[in-house]
């Protein structure tokens, strides 16, 4: 009786815990849509895309990405992305295969060139993905590098 | 005075002003774990405000994505004599910034 008892509590204890996890899960998301730093917790390419709405965004070769084909070490990577779109407001830099794929964000000013250059760290090879606003619609490029050693924890 | 966590360099050609910069900051994922196993918490620069003249030209906002001693290069229509600043922000509330003015040595 002891025994069965216990299994049933473990069960229901089981089934509340994971219906409390979905919740939390489903509310983070709607939170991140509406905060920016939230965005590092899309855990995949996709639900960084979807947190920023872009996944309509349209490749364009109006966008270069510069970084090296094999990176040697993935803690730096040199990662340059210049976008001739007129009208350039935003340039997202996500890292696809990162543990958090969402890696930066820059607000170009009326004043500044759309080029931004940073170091990036990858965890493994992966694509990088350009997202570039302009004029409130969403461009994208893409470039693979290849990591031979990873940069994220580890 | 202390040493600052920012190098800037800016170099004016063409009527572009040319940026560049070198933060000193440990970057930490928060998904690293040190020796004993022990995981370091996150520490990361979140937000990058560069501006010229008091108007902001660039802001970057950055996660645990970006590199250790984090680099930024850009370029912006501007002249010498401009007054660049930059100033960034990490997740722990840390901060620091630091001006200069185009085309004047230090």
């Amino acid at each position: 009786m002891k025994r069965r008892s216990f299994i049933k509590s473990a069960l229901v204890a089981s089934a509340t815990g994971a219906a409390v996890t979905g919740g939390i899960l489903s509310s983070n998301a709607v939170f991140a849509a509406s905060h920016e730093m939230d965005m590092t917790k899309a855990k995949s390419f996709d639900e960084a895309m979807k947190m920023m709405g872009a996944t309509d965004a349209a490749e364009s070769d109006m966008i270069k990405i510069k970084a090296p084909e094999i990176a040697e070490n993935g803690a730096v990577v040199p990662v340059g992305i210049t976008s001739e779109i007129e009208g350039t407001t935003e340039i997202i830099a996500l890292i696809s295969n990162n543990p958090s794929p969402y890696a930066a964000k820059y607000t170009i000013g009326a004043k500044a060139k759309a080029s931004v250059k940073s170091r990036f760290k990858m965890a493994k090879t992966t694509d990088v993905v350009a997202v570039v606003k302009a004029n409130d619609k969403f461009y994208m490029a893409k470039a693979n590098i290849k990591v031979t050693k990873g940069g994220c924890g580890g | 005075m202390a040493k600052s966590t920012i190098k800037l360099r800016t170099k004016e050609k063409g009527g572009l002003i040319q940026v560049k910069s070198l933060i000193t900051h440990p970057m930490h994922t928060g998904l690293r774990r040190t020796k004993k196993g022990d995981k370091i918490p996150a520490q990361y620069i979140t937000e990058v405000m560069v501006e010229a003249n008091g108007e902001p030209v660039i802001t970057a906002n950055w996660t645990g994505s970006i590199s250790k001693n984090p680099f930024i290069s850009f370029s912006y229509a501007g002249a010498k004599g401009d007054t660049v600043k930059l100033s960034w922000k990490d997740n722990t509330g840390k901060s620091d910034s630091l001006e200069k003015i185009v085309g004047k040595k230090k």
